[in-house]
């Protein structure tokens, strides 16, 4: 009850925010996340919004991370958090509710998003749309959301980026989504190799048949000036694969719901104890991180 | 009966075929001289559909089946009950058999049971079904439009519109109109988890109709599901949608009607607890009268006042008869619910009863289903024509309740 409590008062300060027009890239953001699990997590801030999936899950689950400035969707923001020194709110919602909320605010003459507390907690989306009368339609999804309490947020930290040993850009993901679809069909898993020679491939084995795509000249992003946790990278032989076992279907998902297209995406491939590999994607102004853990081979 | 249907009419007939589907698993096909008449209804009477399509509409119309001298009393074109999935697939992907399919001819050979769907496509092909059909009673409704207060009309592009924003997976919906709005909105009950359920709620201008009429303030909840069958079936004839109703609990109708076709879908509505002390006095059985209700549209001759004893079952048609739309209403409608909280006294008492029993009797009510006897069959023969004009007026009552 106590963090309810909290969440109450975090409520009574609302979060107003109107944006016109840009609904559809943010629908397509939701749309994404929405194909990739049921529920996630809500992180809102002054200037950003955060769209956190953290699975516990070990083997072959898969954790999420997406971050966008406010200012790239929303024409209007106001936000007020628990406290002043923690100027933050973590909801809890199911992204399909909105996504669905926002399917006709691409047609839409304005869109205001509002948490407020009803029955429970809710955020309240209001779409205006256009009709042949003066006064527009107007459409309001209550989704109910729930409010995480200030004590359980350490669970929802960035992911640091783990000690990896090769990153690689990847294809065109149009192309790589084909190829995995494909794969789906055959086996359960795909095993993900890449060098730091820019070269990548996607391999699946079973009893009856192996089937390897290669790509080629995919070029290495340079983290060598970023920051210094790619020790284990440097000094690698530029030939040699690092492989990664992973559900080809989280992989899948995860490309399929892929409607923003990045500037960049890429593949980091960490092959220790640990063993995850993860995708991050930039578009500019929003990035969309997402672990895949690995399954142990056989 | 022989009928042929024209490529670009196929669309229109396929998507009618769809939402009739969406009612039951099974129609009445019920070709009459001015046409053909699709009608069904739902295993908890709570939904029923009709869709007519006049002689006018086909490339070829033919009603008289091919006679045959020694049987006659088998040319009697009863109106017979098709398996809907049987001919769902005739029409499957209605919107691409417009291109593919140059014309569709249905015959029906009452002698053997047989119904025959023939596609003649392009590059020669034909595809021939052969169905057998059963024969049985006439399914019809009495619903009197023409006494609900408050009468909608909008394109179906609209309403289209409307549903989209609900998921598709949303059960029921409730229409709240006052003379200066109107709000759909999606149904919640009294113990809904909210904190699980998304609810939407869209509003509307009076504006936006063609043509709207609010008598009284009226809040009504029906099944969605069902809506959704007519209103695609709407878009394709692009003629738009009236809607009927009245106060909760009684009858809502979705229609469309034009020159070659008309199209009826009446859904009960739900009848909301806390109008109980209002609906208590509507749900009482009255005495049936013998004046008749006089329809907006009579389908054939001069109604004339109905004769109790040749016909009790008519007795539905007398003016308590929207009384009894609504208490029947009510009932089906709480079918695998918590019965005692929905509708009010008539629920109450009617679940004191044996399951079965109330839906006899109300379907009897509800519909003044006619089921013809061996003499009224003979008696209502095509060959008729050729006997005493007495016969004609035999058929004058039966034709001029009004009839969906």
């Amino acid at each position: 009850m106590a963090g309810h409590a909290e969440g109450r008062q975090c409520l009574a300060k609302r979060l107003a925010s109107t944006f016109p027009g840009k609904g559809e890239r943010k629908g397509g953001v939701i749309n994404t996340i929405s194909k990739l699990t049921k529920t996630c997590t809500l992180r809102l801030t002054v200037c950003k919004l955060y769209f956190i999936l953290s699975d516990k899950v070990a083997n072959g689950g898969a954790s999420m991370w997406c971050e966008l400035c406010q200012g790239n969707f929303f024409d209007e923001f106001q936000m007020e958090g628990v406290a002043a020194e923690h100027n933050e709110i973590y909801l809890e919602l199911v992204p399909e509710n909105l996504s669905r909320a926002l399917k006709t605010a691409h047609s839409a003459k304005a869109v205001k998003i509002k948490l407020t507390n009803k029955h429970c907690p809710c955020l309240r989306v209001a779409v205006e749309l256009p009709s042949l009368s003066s006064s527009s339609r107007i459409v309001t999804h209550d989704i109910p959301v729930g409010v995480i309490p200030r004590r359980i947020w350490n669970d929802f930290r960035e992911p640091t980026m783990p000690d990896f040993d090769v990153s690689i850009y990847l294809p065109v993901l149009k192309i790589m989504k084909s190829v995995v679809e494909r794969m789906k069909n055959l086996s359960n898993f795909i095993v993900i190799e890449a060098n730091l020679s820019g070269e990548m491939n996607l391999k699946i084995e079973t009893d009856l048949v192996s089937v390897t795509t290669h790509f080629k000249d995919l070029g290495n992003p340079p983290w060598a000036s970023e920051d210094g946790c790619q020790s284990s990278a440097q000094g690698r032989n530029l030939e040699s694969m690092a492989e990664a076992r992973i559900d080809i279907k989280k992989l899948q998902q995860l490309l399929a719901g892929q409607q923003v297209n990045p500037t960049k995406a890429l593949c980091n491939i960490m092959q220790r104890v640990k063993r995850r590999l993860k995708e991050r994607q930039w578009s500019g102004d929003l990035t969309f991180l997402c672990l895949l853990s690995l399954l142990p081979s056989d | 009966m022989k009928c042929v249907i024209g490529g670009a009419q196929l669309r229109v007939f396929g998507r009618a075929i769809h939402a009739i589907a969406r009612i039951s698993d099974e129609f009445w096909f019920d070709p009459v001289e001015k046409g053909l008449a699709l009608r069904s209804v739902n295993s908890s009477r709570s939904a029923y559909a009709y869709v007519f399509f006049s002689s006018m509409f086909f490339q070829h119309y033919c009603w008289t089946a091919v006679s045959d001298p020694c049987h006659k009393e088998k040319e009697l074109s009863l109106p017979c009950k098709l398996i809907v999935k049987a001919v769902l697939p005739v029409f499957r992907c209605a919107n691409v058999l417009g291109r593919n399919v140059e014309k569709c001819s249905i015959s029906t050979s009452p002698s053997d049971h047989h119904i025959t769907f023939q596609l003649l496509c392009k590059h020669g092909v034909v595809k021939t079904y052969n169905l057998t059909f059963q024969e049985c009673d006439p399914l019809q409704a009495v619903f009197a439009k023409h006494m609900c207060p408050n009468i909608l009309k909008v394109h179906s592009r609209l309403l289209a519109d409307v549903m989209i924003h609900f998921p598709t997976s949303q059960e029921e919906i409730t229409l709240s109109v006052t003379p200066v709005k109107v709000c759909f909105k999606s149904y919640t009950e009294e113990d809904t988890d909210f904190s699980r359920t998304m609810v939407t709620e869209i509003h509307l201008s009076p504006e936006e109709f063609d043509y709207f009429q609010v008598g009284v303030d009226s809040e009504v909840t029906f099944c969605l599901k069902e809506l959704r069958g007519l209103l695609a079936f709407s878009e394709a004839t692009g003629v738009p949608v009236s809607i009927h109703f009245d106060r909760c609990g009684k009858p809502i109708a979705f229609s469309i009607e034009d020159v070659l076709l008309e199209a009826s879908l009446i859904l009960a509505t739900l009848c909301e607890a806390q109008k109980e002390a209002d609906s208590q006095e509507r749900c009482c059985p009255q005495q049936w009268g013998s004046s008749e209700t006089h329809p907006d549209k009579p389908s054939g001759d001069e109604p004339n006042s109905t004769d109790i004893s040749k016909h009790p079952q008519r007795d539905g048609n007398a003016p308590t008869n929207p009384v009894a739309k609504q208490e029947v209403k009510s009932i089906p409608r709480v079918t695998g619910r918590d019965v005692t909280g929905r509708a009010g006294t008539a629920t109450a008492e009617a679940a004191g009863e044996a399951t079965e029993a109330p839906y006899q009797k109300f379907h009897s009510l509800f519909f003044g289903a006619v089921s013809y006897k061996e003499k009224d069959a003979t008696g209502h023969t095509f060959q008729s024509l050729a006997t005493a004009s007495d016969t004609e007026e035999d058929l004058g009552p039966l034709q001029s309740s009004p009839v969906l």
